[in-house]
């Protein structure tokens, strides 16, 4: 075996394999990207042991991710907030976390998509097992699961093709394959699902542009809620108020500050969200019950009329001009009164 | 600390830098590695490092002890505090809960009402492995079959070699302890083919294990519907496929990682899915674990010294205990059972229907021992007996109307992968992936490995753990 030969043919084989797929995909439009995975929201997590008083964390659903934007927060109070939201998740399995596993006392803005904060107790239901599965990584991350992650964010940083999307998005080698259909035998009933946000290593997330520019890129995503929103279990409403308020309950006599806030919707699902989820029924009486600062988009003539592309997440220039005014809203009214102001 | 990890590409990369260095001399380069393999362990638990200490103290005293104690009655004391020490562990890790739910169930069938907690106790990675390692060094001592290790050191390198700490191959005291004894130094051309071994390794775990057929296994076993038979059948043999990359896979890389620092592990695959009978299969799929099982529990039940009855007995638990090491459940034992079935169904025809094994009858007797295989497959997936009997009706078409969970293109993926694996096992059966490497041109074998290293590359996912370090 000429062995030395065989490797130095392979390694030159390899770069040219590797190089010309990473051109090809930026050829396609694609650049790197930072996979939003547990070990990312571990990452911010961690932060929470050493946050103090005059720290804010941030959690709910994909409309915190995208709404909440980090340097408009910063701007308006001084600190940066730890985004800790989780996309198609309840915000209660990590808030339960936050309280019965941290001494944190400082602001938990919650956010509530009725949908989802509603939606179940349930471990198994993925809104419940979607966040819990963070909380659960978080907690039983290895040495070895941390290192790797530190390690491969250069990598996603910098290399396009390692690009953890999926679906129609996805360019790994098994995503590549599920593109392959023949015939109709079982056939998946879900609507192709793109990729509409870019997230940071501070999980500060933006909607892409094509989400705005891009009609058919939109309503594709609508699609999409459209076929959750059909077939969507009615909500539990019992359940999750109550469990809520027994962790707020505990987090408010620690001297915690609570904060609820409704990020807009727009189009057919917020027409669904009225009629399934009424506000009066749910909102109001979640408000009531809590007894804590709640800010609803459609108690503000600035924000009441901002409309989502894909109908429930805010543009990225929108989720700026929100994340502004909810904090403006926030100060004035005397939530964040122990913040600095600019 | 997995291979296919990014941790695991700087902690190899440093590790060979140190090895290959002219900071340490021979003694040094062992310390290093054997500090480096408790970092390997630590990076997932460090706490249960502590483990792997009290298993190697415990039976480099034995064995200490063995090799100078001449009374039969003392010897056999020192082993059973080293078999106590060792299984005791294995059995409070592994087995605790299964063995207090099987007791609770039993005691409540005669009304007791007893309640059990479970404990949930972190199984310790590898652990099945290194106790069996240990282990056989005891029992060698003890019967008098290996010298004892000249160092401490050295014996302690053995229990915690990184390369095969926690999925094997389970290597034996004679076969690697000696090999610490001078200084190893591989040759270019071995530390080439070991790093071609490691790119073999990674891409059956990572392109054909987790990225062809794990996907579909999933489907298939998380279904709770009754299944048709065309889901049932390809995600069985997409498991067959599965299990087999992503073990094969790891001892590859086992064995690749060693030669690279010119040590030797013996082969744990030899194209077992082209067995001729259950024997063959036997010496071919995972031989360290099944030479193990035959020296130190077939052999000492008697094996075939006694008569039929006996041996056949043998034969039976030592696959049911077999089948028990892989996990505690019942379906693993019923695994077990099946193929000591399958084993001594298959003596009883060579003592009553002999015949002789010719090409041609040979691939379809390979052919029917490969399909008797992905039954007993059935029953090491499925997580409970339910699953297990639906899979099993659907697959004997007593589910002609199941539900449909395999798109068209996963049946024809599933079918060209097994097929084509099948094959290579029948061709490559009494040869070996080295000897046709040095048959084809060295510009082919490099194609072959730039096409590895690059579906590698574009495949990686977020490092499946391997399907073996459960057990």
């Amino acid at each position: 075996m000429k062995l030395k030969q065989s490797i130095i043919i392979a390694l030159v084989l390899s770069i040219i394999g590797i190089v010309s797929w990473e051109l090809y995909l930026r050829s396609q439009g694609l650049y790197p990207t930072i996979d939003d995975n547990e070990a990312l929201w571990a990452m911010q997590r961690q932060r929470v042991e050493k946050a103090t008083k005059n720290d804010i964390l941030l959690i709910g659903s994909s409309r915190v991710l995208f709404d909440m934007q980090l340097n408009e927060w910063q701007e308006q109070i001084g600190i940066r907030p730890i985004q800790l939201a989780s996309v198609g998740s309840s915000p209660l399995p990590i808030f339960h976390d936050l309280v019965n596993n941290t001494n944190y006392n400082g602001t938990i803005i919650i956010g509530v998509t009725p949908g989802l904060f509603f939606s179940t107790t349930f471990p198994e239901a993925q809104p419940w097992q979607w966040p819990q599965s963070k909380v659960d990584y978080y907690k039983k991350r290895t040495y070895a699961q941390i290192s790797n992650h530190l390690l491969s964010l250069p990598l996603q940083q910098n290399l396009t093709f390692l690009s953890d999307d999926q679906g129609v998005d996805g360019i790994k080698l098994k995503e590549l394959l599920g593109k392959i259909k023949i015939g109709n035998r079982a056939a998946d009933p879900m609507p192709p699902f793109h990729e509409f946000g870019e997230i940071a290593l501070d999980r500060n997330l933006k909607m892409k542009q094509i989400t705005v520019t891009d009609t058919a890129y939109a309503n594709s995503i609508k699609k999409v809620w459209m076929f959750f929103g059909k077939d969507a279990p009615a909500p539990d409403k019992k359940s999750t108020v109550e469990f809520f308020l027994k962790d707020l309950k505990i987090f408010k006599e620690r001297g915690g500050n609570a904060i609820l806030v409704r990020c807009p919707s727009s189009g057919a699902l917020r027409a669904g969200e009225n009629l399934g989820l009424p506000r009066k029924d749910f909102w109001d009486d979640l408000v009531k019950q809590a007894d804590i600062k709640a800010y609803h988009f459609e108690d503000y003539d600035q924000i009441k009329n901002l409309t989502c592309p894909e109908w429930s997440h805010l543009s990225a220039k929108d989720a700026q001009y929100f994340t502004t005014e909810i904090v403006k809203i926030m100060k004035a009214d005397g939530a964040l009164s122990h913040f600095k102001t600019n | 600390m997995l291979f296919n990890s990014l941790s695991f590409v700087v902690f190899l990369i440093i590790v060979l830098v140190l090895y290959y260095s002219k900071i340490f001399n021979w003694t040094g380069k062992k310390r290093m590695l054997l500090f480096a393999s408790y970092v390997f362990y630590g990076l997932w638990n460090p706490p249960l490092v502590i483990l792997l200490w009290i298993s190697t103290f415990v039976d480099w005293f034995t064995g200490k002890k063995l090799a100078t104690e001449e009374n039969k009655r003392k010897r056999l004391y020192w082993l059973l505090l080293s078999m106590f020490v060792n299984l005791g562990f294995l059995t409070f890790f592994k087995y605790r809960d299964f063995l207090v739910d099987n007791f609770t169930t039993v005691v409540n069938t005669y009304g007791y009402g007893y309640q059990s907690s479970k404990m949930d106790i972190i199984l310790p990675m590898g652990i099945s492995f290194y106790t069996f390692q240990t282990m056989s060094y005891t029992i060698d001592m003890y019967l008098k079959r290996t010298e004892r290790a000249k160092t401490f050191l050295d014996f302690a390198l053995y229990v915690t070699f990184f390369p095969q700490l926690v999925a094997g191959p389970i290597v034996r005291a004679q076969d690697l302890i000696s090999q610490f004894y001078e200084e190893k130094r591989a040759t270019i051309n071995q530390f080439i083919w070991g790093l071609f071994l490691l790119i073999l390794g990674l891409f059956q775990k990572v392109v054909m294990a987790d990225t062809l057929l794990s996907d579909t296994v999933d489907k298939v076993y998380s279904s709770d519907k009754i299944l048709n038979f065309w889901d049932a059948w390809m995600g069985t043999l997409a498991f067959s496929g599965q299990i087999f990359f992503d073990f094969a896979g790891y001892s590859t890389c086992a064995i690749g990682i060693a030669l690279m620092l010119g040590i030797i592990l013996p082969d744990n695959f030899k194209y077992p899915y082209a067995s001729l009978g259950f024997s063959d299969l036997w010496k071919r799929w995972h031989i360290t674990l099944s030479s193990w099982l035959r020296d130190y529990l077939y052999i000492p039940l008697g094996g075939n010294r006694y008569g039929v009855v006996r041996m056949y007995s043998a034969l039976m638990i030592t696959m049911l205990l077999g089948g028990l090491w892989h996990g505690a459940a019942w379906t693993f034992i019923v695994w077990g059972g099946l193929h000591g079935t399958y084993l001594i169904l298959e003596r009883l025809q060579r003592q009553y229907i002999p015949f002789k094994i010719t090409k041609w009858n040979g691939m379809f007797l390979a052919f029917t021992t490969f399909t008797c295989v992905n039954i007993t497959w059935v029953f090491f997936r499925a997580r409970e007996f339910k699953t297990a009997w639906n899979m099993i009706s659907s697959m004997f078409y007593l589910n002609p109307e199941g539900e449909k969970v395999l798109g068209s293109f996963d049946i024809l993926k599933v079918g060209i992968i097994i097929g084509l694996l099948f094959i290579c096992h029948w061709f490559m059966r009494n040869t070996s992936v080295e000897a046709v490497s040095k048959k084809i041109p060295p510009v082919a074998l490099a194609v072959i490995w730039a096409i590895m290293i690059f579906l590698v590359a574009i495949a990686q996912g977020s490092g499946e753990q391997f399907i073996y370090f459960q057990f």
